[in-house]
Formats: C-alpha cells, structure tokens, sequence
C-alpha cells in the first residue's frame, strides 16, 4: 500500500505521511513516494505524527532519499515525531541533516 | 357531578333536590346545618356546594371558609341561597369564600345556569391540578435521575490530582449539566495531556456523550497514544453513539515530557491562545477541523498542530461560552475581549478571568457553560512516568522456528503484549527499535547470511530486500531464540537474542554513527538506547540491559 502524499499549492513541497510502523518492510513505497513525479519540489517533509515504531534500516532510507534528492531539493524536515521517535532521530545525530521538529 | 345542598328548612332542600332532579342531577346529598355538612363533605366529596346563609349550630357564613379549606387547590364552587337581599349580607356572602349566591325565591333557569358554569370551573380546576400532580412527577423523577447522572459525572471526570497543580481550570455549568469538559491525564512519556470540550446543547444528553469521551481519553492517555489516534477514535465512538444532530467541539493538547513542546488538535473550538512572559499573544491555533461526531472515518483529518513554547509561556483555553458572553448591552466579549483582559494581566488566573467574567456580564444569567484553563511551560519532572507500570518480575521466551521466522513479524506483537500486560506504554517505541534492531541482525546475517554492504546504495537497499525476501521464502532450517526478563524494582528489561547461525566477530561494528553510510546504523542505535550491550557464543547471541 503506498503512502500518502501532498503536494503544496504551488507544487514546490512535497509532505509524505509515514505510516505507524517505518520499518524495511516500507522500503519501496517509500521509495517510490519520494521519486514518483517530484520534478517540481524543492522541499521535502516527512510527517511522521502516525509513527511509533521505527528501526535502523528506516533511518537508512531517510539517508537515501537525502542522498538521491539533494541536488534537487534545498529543505528536508521531519515533523511532528512523538517523544520516543524524535528521541531515536535525535541518538542518529538526524538533526544535522534534517530539520526536525 | 355530586351536589351537596346544606339549609334547615326541610321544604327549601326539597324544592333544592327537585330542581336538581329536574336538571339531570341524580348524585345529591343533603345536609341540616353546618356541621352535619362539614362532616358529610369530608366523607362525600361533593363537586358543588348549595347552602343557606341563616342555620342553627354552624351557619353558612361560618361553613363556607372551612369548606374552602377542606378543598384544598382544587376549586369547590360554594352558592349561597340566601333569604336576604341587603347587598352587606350578599357581600358577606362572597367574602367569607363564597363563590356565588341567588336570592330566595330562586330563579329555577338562573340557579341551574349557574351550577353548570361552576361545574365547569370545577372541573377545569380538576384538570389543571391533576396536571400539576404529574408534572410535579416528572420533575422530581428528572432530578433524580440528573442527580445519579451527576454522581456518575463526578466519579467519571475527575482529573489526576498530581495535575491539578500544573493547570489551573474552572468549569461554570449554564444548567444542571455542562455540556463543557475539561479532561486531562499524565502521559507514560512524562507530559500530559488534556481536553476542553462542548457537546451541542446541555443537559442529560450531553452528559451521556460525555462518559465514552472521558473513558477512551483516559485509556488512550495510558498508552501514550498520538492526538491523531485520540481524535480518530473518539470521533469514530462519538459518530456510532451520538444522534446526527449532536457533535462534540473539542481542543486535544498534548505536551511532552519537556513541558514546552505542545501539539494541538481543534475541531471546532473557539482558538487555543499562547501567551508568552509579556503577556503578548504570540499563537492563535484556531479550529482546523470539524467538531467530533460528523464526519466518517474516512473523511475525517486528525492533522495536528506542534508549536515549541518556552518555559513561561502560558497557554490559555476556553470554550465558547467564555467569548459569547454578553454585557448588558447585548454586546458579547469575543476573542479580542478575552485578549485585552490577557494582555492587562498577564498573570492572571482562571479566577480572575471568571470574575472579569461575571462583571462583563453585569449578573446576567449565563445562556452557556463556561470553561477556562491555562496550562504555564513548566519543567514535567513530577509527571510520573510509570505510575501504573507493573510491580511483577516477569519473563519471557520465544523459540521460533525457520517456519515462524518465514510466516510471522513477531517484534510488534511481542512488544504491545509486554507494554500492554505490564503497562510500560511509554517505552513501547524504544522497545521496539531495541528488540526488532537484535531480530532483524539475526535473522538476516545469522541465519540468511546476507551482507550489509549491499545496503550501500539506493538500489542496493531494494536488491537486499528482495534477496531477503528469496532466501526467507527457500529457507529450511534455522532457530531464533528471544528472551526478556523484567525487572521490577530495577525497571530493567534484560533482553537475548541468539540464533543458530554461524556467529560473526563482533569487534567489526562500527563504534560510531556515520551520516554518510547508510547501513550499519542498528548496533550502535541498540548501544545507545540500552545501558549495556555484549556479545557471546562467536557472536551469534547478543545480550542487552534496557533501563527505562
């Protein structure tokens, strides 16, 4: 099942909605969430407000997209973790390449 | 229709009961002086009372008050037949309670008009009292029932009185029953949470709204559960219960263990304010959403609002019935009213603004509930994070075979039955990420043997998943073994994870978490979470300590 996606009204921000478990068994939906049709975005945000549980290969997918998008978009920010996610993000030194909040 | 007719002369009640006769009037009685009759009406109960005015021992003037009496509410039309005409007797005659008189000798068609429209003011009387009687009923059979609703209420709503002296609230019903609820509850993770709502409409029917709300806030409190999830659920009970007419406006808040970290969630309600040292409002979360209880599932968005505060910042909500308080004017206060009264005093406290309040309104009785809280940034340490955690040392083990190790993702399941069964809600993610990091390590380089570095790349990511998934499909042998131990007192989860694989050295892991690889990150995640980690047998069983 993919993910959710939206777009902002002038296309240039792409939020993905990450479902309560972000683990390896996401590896291709959220794969094909960030490169599916995202010619135009110059922004990427991770809604992870469902997410409870979430493992090391998650955080290796994250590293990914930055990798494979970083010439194209300038802002990568995860948003709205709970405590223990943002504490699990906050151990992988994430905020040097993330914004989170 | 019974008719008592009350005079000495033994002629004038015969023509009296003859009249009546003739009138259709067949359920007469009579009497010979006034204290034959009194007795007699206390026994008979007559509709209507003819009598004389002149009797020897108690004569009609004297009769006529206690009869009156005997009546009680219910209108007994007394006629006096008297003999005089002098206008102080007839006066007389009305004034000691008689209802009307006619003059001897009587005009038989006047005298019979005038029992029939006495009858009819009797009976009307008749029928107003008996309303009266049932109504008295239903009133007091509702006050009944309010009180054991109210009692029930009570029990329902309390808050956790470790809360109390971190947010300061007041809820002022309109009625009997609020349609107003300020709820809130420690969170396992060390914050809190809380609730301001307003069912549509007060009473019972709001009351009994109430109750499913109160009780899924506090279960889902418990488990440390996002807003999203409680806005979910509450909407998908309130939509099953509730009457399509009836919703339930509400703000959710979270605040994490921080104090200052708040998440918002407004279908509905008037906007949350944050205020800062100042006494500048420097947020508004207004309503995003629709009100609780109307849309379907599907349909329904629980996004929330996160603001970072600072410790001093105060956080001010109210329901509606606050900003639409008029003045005597008709004028009501409205947001900027309310904010005007924030930016005066910007220590004030529910008090204050109650009693602001109350002057505003000028002792206009209030049409709505009334509710306010303000909730000041503060450091969470008195929250206790496992007030509910179990007292029992409990172990567990799991050996699962190549055929479970195919079929089932056992690390969910395990982790919400030991959150669940010993309520260490507030770890659940952690545990988590602890124990699926030690499965995974061992299911995929103990027992399918397969090499990380594959993981290098974007596209390494998927041809390791899809080689993972191969070599689990064909695989036909192989044992993974799970043990964790809880400790009470320590509160300590000693978690061993070891499989049948061929081991590894262990001195290869990366000490550190590199940002540019993206493998290699589970083992030194799994450090850094517990308190101690160590390897044994070659490598292929790994021992960590937990501590909450």
């Amino acid at each position: 099942m993919s993910l959710d996606r939206e777009f902002s009204t002038d296309g240039k921000e792409l939020t993905i909605f990450v479902e309560q478990k972000f683990d390896f068994s996401k590896v291709q939906d959220f794969r094909f969430a960030y490169t599916d049709s995202v010619d135009g975005i110059d922004s990427i945000v991770i809604n992870l407000q469902k997410t409870e549980y979430m493992d090391s290969s998650a955080l290796g997918m994250l590293l990914n997209m930055h990798r494979t998008l970083g010439e194209q978009v300038s802002s990568f920010k995860i948003e709205k973790c709970r405590p223990q996610v943002l504490k699990i993000l906050l151990i992988a030194c994430f905020d040097k390449k993330f914004q989170i909040s | 229709m019974r008719i008592l007719v009350v005079d000495d002369d033994t002629l004038n009640r015969f023509l009296l009961l003859h009249l009546l006769e003739q009138q259709g009037y067949l359920d007469c009685y009579e009497a010979e002086n006034g204290f034959e009759a009194l007795s007699l009406a206390s026994r008979i109960k007559p509709d209507l009372i003819l009598l004389d005015t002149v009797m020897p021992v108690m004569d009609g003037y004297a009769l006529a008050p206690k009869l009156k009496q005997m009546a009680g509410d219910i209108y007994l039309p007394l006629i006096f037949i008297c003999a005089v005409d002098d206008d102080a007797s007839l006066a007389r005659c009305l004034e000691v309670g008689g209802d009307d008189f006619v003059t001897k000798p009587f005009d038989k068609t006047l005298l019979a008009a005038k029992i029939r429209a006495h009858a009819r003011t009797r009976l009307l009387s008749k029928r107003a009292t008996e309303q009266n009687r049932q109504l008295s009923f239903y009133r007091n059979a509702v006050e009944r029932e309010h009180k054991i609703v109210e009692h029930i209420f009570v029990n329902a709503l309390t808050v956790d009185p470790e809360l109390r002296n971190i947010i300061d609230f007041v809820l002022k019903p309109a009625g009997d029953f609020n349609g107003d609820m300020f709820l809130t509850h420690a969170s396992p993770t060390g914050g809190l949470y809380f609730l301001i709502g307003d069912f549509t409409g007060h009473g019972l029917a709001s009351a009994i709204g109430a109750l499913p709300v109160a009780k899924a806030f506090q279960t889902m409190s418990n488990k440390g559960l996002s807003l999203m999830e409680m806005a979910e659920t509450i909407n998908a009970t309130l939509l099953q219960l509730l009457p399509d007419e009836m919703f339930f406006a509400a703000i959710l808040v979270e605040i994490n263990h921080s104090g200052k970290q708040i998440d918002v969630w407004n279908g509905g309600m008037p906007n949350l304010l944050l205020q800062n040292k100042d006494g500048q409002i420097i947020k508004r979360f207004c309503s995003k959403h629709m009100a609780l209880g109307i849309l379907e599932t599907k349909e329904f968005e629980a996004d929330v609002e996160r603001f970072e505060a600072e410790y001093g910042d105060r956080l001010i909500g109210f329901s509606d019935g606050v900003v639409e308080v008029e003045n005597a004017q008709g004028k009501m206060l409205n947001d900027s009213g309310i904010e005007q009264w924030l930016q005066q005093d910007p220590l004030c406290d529910v008090a204050v603004l109650l009693s602001n309040l109350e002057t505003y309104a000028g002792g206009i009785e209030r049409k709505d509930d009334v509710t306010l809280v303000i909730y000041t940034c503060q450091t969470l340490t008195q929250v206790d994070r496992f007030a509910h955690a179990s007292q029992l040392p409990v172990k567990v083990v799991l050996e699962l075979d190549h055929q479970l190790l195919k079929s089932c993702d056992p690390i969910i399941e395990l982790v919400n039955m030991l959150t669940s069964q010993l309520s260490l809600y507030g770890v659940h993610s952690q545990v988590y990420t602890v124990l699926n990091e030690l499965y995974i390590n061992a299911v995929d380089h103990g027992i399918l043997e397969l090499n990380s570095e594959l993981k290098k790349t974007e596209e390494g990511f998927l041809e390791y998943f899809n080689l993972r998934q191969q070599k689990l499909a064909t695989l036909d042998s192989g044992k993974v073994c799970i043990s964790i131990q809880y400790q009470a007192l320590q509160r300590l989860l000693s978690i061993e994870v070891s499989d049948s694989g061929k081991g590894f050295d262990p001195t290869i892991l990366a000490k550190t978490l590199d940002l540019e690889k993206s493998y290699g990150r589970g083992l030194p995640l799994v450090k850094e979470l517990c308190r101690s980690m160590t390897h044994s047998h070659n490598g292929s069983t790994v021992s960590v300590e937990f501590k909450m």
